[in-house]
């Protein structure tokens, strides 16, 4: 498990040497969406108003931003669950040339495959701590803050060592949830025998085909 | 007589707190979990998140950025007298949830679910919700909960009807699973503090469930030996699934779980399942009948847990 400190625009080698596991600290330009931007873009057929760089970064995040008499104010800053996002996930990486994708949770198969096609990771948070990454955010600007509001808009942010992150998808086909989920399988088992819960344990079907919290 | 402005300072500082604090029992819960945590990284992204919860307080700064749905429970003395009454109380708590998403201490998370419509202040149909409590009295507390999106979106919140047939067993591997689903890859902020409700019907359980998990006090148990080995069980059973925080690996998953129960109908029992995100935020503000306001350590919504 390696520590890597990137600055972007990042190339090819810069994501190349990364494995599920690393930690990353970022700096230089990245921007933010969310999906509201995404569908804007992607589906409605909306122009984004600015070129990302080759090999940006972007962060799905919604942050609180107060405008103040000196300037936009950042008041907290947390990466957003990605997953939620796979519907654009591979649009993204290859329309805006990304080459790290920095939210909360993970994506699915089909940003995975485009993450090995266009040389791409996706990084994750270990913390939910807001007061010691906005030191490292500087605001340099916003687009389309009128048709998204604040949270949804890309902000332009400068980072400076924003981290650590964990890298959760290579760019090898890799996923490290998908490493824990089989931890998880085993030891669920573990749960269920100190519970009592027989492993063959059925629930009586009281309506429809229900079960859909079964293993 | 409480006064409307009286209503409208006291939601508001209990926004301003909740938003930008954790509750001591929650605290002491992360102390715990720290202490307690044997994956290196695990433990280190615990004490984090702690020390930049210690910085929102003195910064004045929401301690995450998602302040989730405002919802707010109000504990009303029998006997309390409101300038306006009840609709004025509702009025002057959302002014106050208002003020807060115009000085950033709430974002303006909440919108239209069908056209995406954003009010920018949170205030819209049915939010921000309220619940109340009566209560013996002339005094009324007013409690503010912040319920992250990704703790309530992720399935960390839902429910199943559980047959007499499958019992304990039943309803144990229900909250079990439901949470293994909803933990992966951290989606619900874990560690979690769980909220179960059994029995009622689906609403009761839900609104039992959702209060267990943003009310009761982290570490409190319930005073029922049924119900509190069910709590000590299922917190064993979720620390042993290995989520950790975040869903990166570690052997704390739970803050805390927290059960409460309704009688039900011999046909069925209700199970459901609520998650609060590992930053708890709820504070707790009584107005008293001479017009002071006084911060609370809890909610104790259910007597003294």
């Amino acid at each position: 498990m390696a520590e890597y400190h990137l600055t972007a625009p990042l190339k090819d080698e810069d994501v190349m040497q990364l494995h599920i596991g690393d930690t990353v600290y970022l700096s230089g330009p990245c921007f933010t969406c969310r999906s509201k931007l995404q569908r804007y873009i992607f589906d409605e057929k909306h122009t984004l108003p600015f070129t990302p760089a080759d090999g940006s970064v972007l962060i799905h995040n919604g942050p609180i931003v107060v405008k103040r008499d000196t300037g936009w104010e950042l008041m907290s800053f947390m990466p957003t669950s990605s997953i939620r996002f796979e519907k654009w996930g591979a649009a993204s990486i290859k329309e805006w040339n990304l080459k790290l994708v920095c939210g909360k949770t993970t994506m699915g198969e089909q940003t995975a495959k485009a993450m090995q096609e266009m040389h791409c990771v996706h990084v994750s948070p270990r913390s939910v701590s807001p007061l010691l990454w906005i030191d490292s955010i500087e605001i340099e600007g916003v687009d389309l803050f009128e048709e998204m509001g604040s949270i949804e808009a890309p902000w332009h942010f400068k980072l400076n060592e924003l981290g650590p992150f964990v890298v959760d998808m290579d760019c090898y086909g890799n996923n490290l949830f998908d490493e824990i989920d089989k931890e998880v399988r085993e030891n669920k088992k573990k749960v269920y025998n100190t519970l009592g819960i027989p492993e063959d344990f059925r629930y009586t079907r009281l309506y429809g085909n229900e079960n859909t919290c079964e293993p | 007589m409480i006064k409307k402005h009286l209503i409208e300072e006291a939601a508001f500082q209990a926004i301003r707190n909740g938003s930008t604090n954790i509750s001591p029992d929650v605290r002491a819960a992360f102390e715990r979990a720290i202490a307690g945590e044997t994956n290196a990284g695990a433990r280190e992204g615990l004490s984090k998140t702690l020390d930049s919860i210690r910085l929102a307080e003195i910064h004045d700064r929401p301690s995450c950025a998602d302040t989730g749905w405002p919802i707010f429970y109000v504990k009303a003395g029998n006997e309390a007298e409101i300038e306006g009454g009840f609709m004025a109380l509702e009025e002057s708590i959302r002014n106050a949830v208002r003020r807060a998403t115009k000085e950033g201490y709430i974002r303006a998370t909440m919108k239209d679910p069908l056209t995406g419509f954003d009010p920018g202040d949170n205030i819209g149909p049915n939010i921000p919700d309220f619940t109340y409590k009566f209560v013996p009295g002339t005094e009324l507390e007013i409690t503010y909960c912040a319920k992250g999106g990704g703790s309530e979106c992720f399935g960390g919140t839902r429910q199943k009807v559980v047959a007499f047939a499958d019992g304990t067993k039943g309803i144990e591997k229900f909250v079990i699973d439901a949470f293994a689903d909803a933990a992966r890859a951290g989606a619900i902020c874990p560690p979690s503090i769980i909220g179960v409700g059994i029995g009622g019907t689906a609403n009761v359980a839900a609104n039992l469930a959702k209060e267990a998990a943003c009310l009761r006090q982290a570490g409190s148990h319930h005073p029922e030996q049924k119900i509190r080995d069910i709590e000590d069980r299922l917190y064993r059973g979720i620390n042993g699934l290995g989520f950790g925080i975040l869903g990166a690996g570690g052997n704390t998953s739970a803050l805390a779980v927290n059960v409460e129960y309704a009688y039900t109908h011999i046909a069925g029992i209700v199970v459901a399942i609520s998650c609060n995100c590992m930053v708890a935020r709820r504070a707790t503000f009584k107005i008293k009948a001479d017009g002071s306001i006084e911060k609370l350590p809890g909610a104790y919504w259910f007597g003294d847990r």
